[in-house]
């Protein structure tokens, strides 16, 4: 009745209100839009002001709009940032963390994925799962504890056991390359499990009946991993990959400043420990906004740059 | 009765001795009505309308039965305190004792600060001072000297002015006083040296020795945990913890110009020939004769401290009553526990510098820094609170307690502060030793010795008293030197003491030959990185006001 009652009184109207029908109908669905985009706006856009801070001089007592500049047309802190020392070491250290998380960090949860995949038990692959991504909820100050109990040179349970055996300690976290190795294998141990889950979802969306056709036509186990599983996962790898990408110079705080000590400081200051010791906690907020913003437009850059090449080899991008 | 007539009697000898407060004069009617004062019936300066102040107070936590910082019997006291004299309605807001200086950062920035703040970090002060953050309090306290008896009479002239810049004339904070000048000590294991019949050393050799006795009677003195022994500890801060074995490589002759112009770090590290303490730790190092993970634990972190009070380490330099602190939980009671009752820390002294001095740099008479931040509508009401909080009778008050409930005296006239022990009352427990969080205006109890001493539970008073001789013995107390502020400075102290023990701690775990190039290279960093512009300047600034001169008189 009720829709047999409507449907001529909204075709007797206007074309021009057409708009306002549609809201009536769906104003619900826009109000729920509202909050996140008052989100966004107000969190993420609002705030981007605030990025002149990097070329005038802070004063809290002003807002960013009545801040002198700063000297050099607004440069000053973009040469301070690149004439210390500290710095380009920590740009360096960034660039080179990062890409050994890449190298070696990436290819693990496909890995972990391909082989979870082929296990024939459920349970024990549920089980390995969970216990795999179970680490993703430490923090990094309990996983530098863990780190410490375990790898210190004289009090650390491994070197005592090495010391036991009659083998030399080894200098986890007290020799720099050392420490990287073991911030890079700390890194994969803390987040495998969890990067497992996105290509585990990927290959239960695989079509089965792909595996089927290449059983008929003789393929064996390996067979249909290279040539089933890994096609299959290849947008979603690339998508990450272009992601992985544009973080090569964005860099956690907390993983770095939590394992790092006085003896490796050469290899563990990166940008961000350095925007907070030189930067927040010397309260040179300029220079922390100038080397967040330098942050921010390289990774920018590789982004879109890894995107334009995954294009050109013609996947699809994230854009 | 007596108890009451006994803090009268301390309270009027305190009064006595700051006769400043005699100086004080009324101030004239003009003065009160345009600042909305009046005088009371018990003749104190009362607002005619309440006045309203928030007040920061350092929190350390609950633990052991402690009470919330800002809402407890002595906030309470001092509330009603000050409403009833000065008509002024206090609330205290906490802030973390330990990221204090962070949290006053974040606090400032948001413009939520309290009234009337506290802090360790004067460049803190500065940086918000010259974006016009902080109220200048030149004017207040010279207009309104009359009406702030116990600000003047309690920090004279030298606290209340030590910030005034001579050029500008701008204070943009007052100085604490600091009661006990003591900074560091070098301690002991006294059964240890019983065990192997060794006396005190008095002499780096000496030491040298002990340690080398140490870690080869590692067997006898910790028998199945020989492997943990450690002779000598430190951490990562070893600017702090080797200070007295660094003060004695500084020459004897180092002029007041030159502790000036290589003053900046708190550690004394830009002293002249303090590379060369370094290399002796460097040596020690190499001989196994340190704690071989030392640099790996940073701040807070007990590690170092669970080792010392196990009963692993020989000997160590803290601050000068560090292992008498925390009663049950510190490194002497644990080691009581752990080891036995004749388990002790002995201070010793033994660090002689070229002239045969044990010589020991001490800090200036201030401690924290009371301000007043822009955001402070109130500011003669703030002076005011901290005038009452400057009143000698109100510091006995606070930091002694009642007799029975927060202190005993002891036979020799000594007043022994036993709150949180046994027999102590605890709703009158004190969240800090002698609640120096609450008097803001100084540090420490103003007490002789023998009191001070009497405060550590389960310690032998004996041996607080040898510590704290040790502590000040032949010490050279660093002299004000008036330059205003020295922009340098300005955001250098997180980087340079990042840089400093970066620096200190690598030059100690290098091998012995290469100490030199590792301590060059980061020397020269350290230098090219901040420290020798700040170095340019003071000596810029020494040279214009004091020229050729290279001591204060």
């Amino acid at each position: 009745m009720n829709t047999t009652a409507r449907a001529p009184a909204v075709q007797v109207r206007p074309k021009s209100s057409g708009g306002m029908t549609y809201m009536r109908r769906y104003w619900t669905l826009y109000l729920l839009l509202a909050l996140p985009l008052a989100y966004f706006f107000i969190f993420k856009y609002l705030p981007i002001a605030n990025i002149l801070v990097a070329f005038k001089q802070y004063n809290i007592t002003k807002t960013v709009w009545q801040m002198q500049w700063a000297k050099n047309n607004g440069w000053e802190f973009f040469i301070k940032a690149f004439s210390n020392r500290d710095f380009r070491y920590a740009v360096r250290n960034t660039i080179m963390l990062n890409m050994l998380d890449l190298v070696a960090g990436f290819p693990a949860p496909i890995l972990l994925a391909l082989l979870l995949n082929e296990l024939p038990y459920r349970k024990f692959k549920r089980v390995t799962q969970t216990v795999a991504y179970m680490p993703h909820f430490l923090s990094w100050i309990i996983i530098s504890q863990l780190a410490l109990q375990l790898f210190a040179p004289t009090n650390g349970l491994v070197n005592m056991a090495l010391r036991g055996a009659g083998f030399n300690t080894i200098p986890f976290l007290n020799e720099s390359w050392h420490w990287v190795a073991t911030y890079v294998f700390l890194g994969i141990w803390q987040s495998v499990g969890w990067n497992t889950i996105i290509y585990l979802a990927a290959i239960t969306g695989i079509n089965p009946e792909l595996y089927e056709a290449a059983s008929v036509d003789g393929a064996g186990r390996f067979r249909k991993i290279f040539h089933v599983t890994l096609p299959g996962l290849k947008p979603t790898i690339v998508v990450l990959l272009i992601l992985s990408l544009g973080r090569i110079l964005g860099s956690d705080f907390d993983r770095p400043y939590a394992l790092t000590n006085k003896i490796v400081n050469d290899v563990s200051n990166v940008i961000a420990t350095f925007v907070y010791t030189s930067g927040i906690k010397s309260m040179q907020f300029s220079l922390a906004t100038a080397v967040g913003l330098f942050q921010s437009v390289v990774c920018v850059i590789f982004l879109v740059a890894a995107n334009t090449i995954a294009e050109r080899m013609g996947e699809r991008g994230l854009m | 009765m007596r108890k009451y007539l006994a803090l009268l009697l301390a309270a009027m000898m305190m009064a006595s001795l700051f006769s400043f407060a005699a100086m004080a004069e009324t101030a004239d009617s003009a003065l009160l009505a345009e600042a909305g004062l009046e005088i009371g019936s018990d003749g104190a300066y009362r607002f005619t309308e309440t006045r309203k102040i928030t007040v920061e107070i350092f929190d350390r936590g609950l633990d052991n039965g402690k009470t919330p910082a800002h809402d407890n019997l002595w906030t309470q006291w001092i509330h009603d305190s000050v409403l009833e004299k000065h008509n002024i309605e206090v609330e205290f807001q906490p802030v973390d004792r330990w990221s204090e200086d962070t949290q006053i950062n974040n606090l400032l920035a948001a413009g939520d600060a309290p009234d009337v703040c506290v802090t360790y970090s004067y460049p803190a002060i500065q940086q918000y001072a010259n974006m016009g953050g902080v109220v200048d309090l030149a004017e207040y306290v010279d207009k309104y000297a009359a009406v702030l008896p116990n600000l003047w009479g309690w920090l004279g002239d030298y606290n209340v002015n030590y910030d005034r810049d001579p050029f500008t004339g701008t204070l943009w904070a007052l100085e604490a006083k600091l009661a006990v000048n003591t900074r560091i000590g070098t301690f002991v294991r006294k059964d240890w040296l019983e065990k192997l019949g060794l006396d005190e050393p008095t002499s780096i050799e000496e030491y040298e020795d002990m340690l080398r006795a140490f870690r080869d009677n590692a067997e006898l003195l910790l028998g199945a945990d020989a492997d943990k022994m450690v002779p000598f500890s430190t951490s990562y801060d070893v600017g702090w913890r080797t200070d007295h074995l660094a003060a004695a490589f500084i020459p004897d002759a180092m002029t007041d110009k030159d502790q000036f112009v290589y003053g900046f770090d708190d550690r004394h590290i830009m002293y002249p020939n303090y590379k060369e303490a370094i290399r002796k730790l460097n040596e020690w190092y190499n001989e196994g004769l340190i704690w071989q993970d030392f640099a790996l634990y940073g701040d807070g972190d007990t590690t170092e401290d669970n080792m010392i009070k196990a009963g692993y380490v020989g000997s160590l330099i803290h601050s000068w009553d560090q292992p008498y602190r925390d009663g049950d939980n510190g490194y002497t009671g644990n080691l009581h526990t752990m080891v036995g009752p004749e388990a002790d820390w002995v201070s010793v002294t033994t660090f002689k510098n070229d002239a045969g001095l044990y010589r020991k740099f001490l800090s200036q008479p201030i401690d924290r820094k009371v301000f007043l931040p822009g955001t402070n509508d109130e500011p003669l009401a703030s002076l005011l609170y901290i005038d009452f909080i400057s009143d000698a009778e109100n510091i006995m008050f606070l930091q002694l307690g009642e007799e029975g409930k927060t202190h005993r005296v002891l036979e020799n006239g000594a007043y022994q502060n036993i709150s949180g022990q046994e027999g102590s009352d605890p709703e009158w427990i004190q969240n800090s030793l002698n609640n120096i969080d609450y008097t803001i205006t100084i540090n420490g109890l103003n007490l002789p010795i023998e009191s001070i001493a009497a405060g550590y539970a389960g310690v032998d008073p004996a041996l607080v008293v040898k510590a704290y001789e040790a502590s000040l013995k032949d010490g050279r107390v660093a002299k004000k030197v008036a330059t205003g502020e020295i922009v340098s400075e300005a955001g250098m102290a997180s980087p340079l003491k990042e840089k400093r023990d970066v620096m200190l701690d690598n030059a100690i775990i290098a091998k012995p030959e290469d100490f030199d190039s590792v301590w060059d290279a980061a020397w020269a960093d350290y230098l090219a990185s901040g420290a020798q512009d700040i170095i340019n300047e003071r000596l810029a600034a020494w040279e214009s006001i004091y020229g050729e001169a290279t001591m204060l008189p």
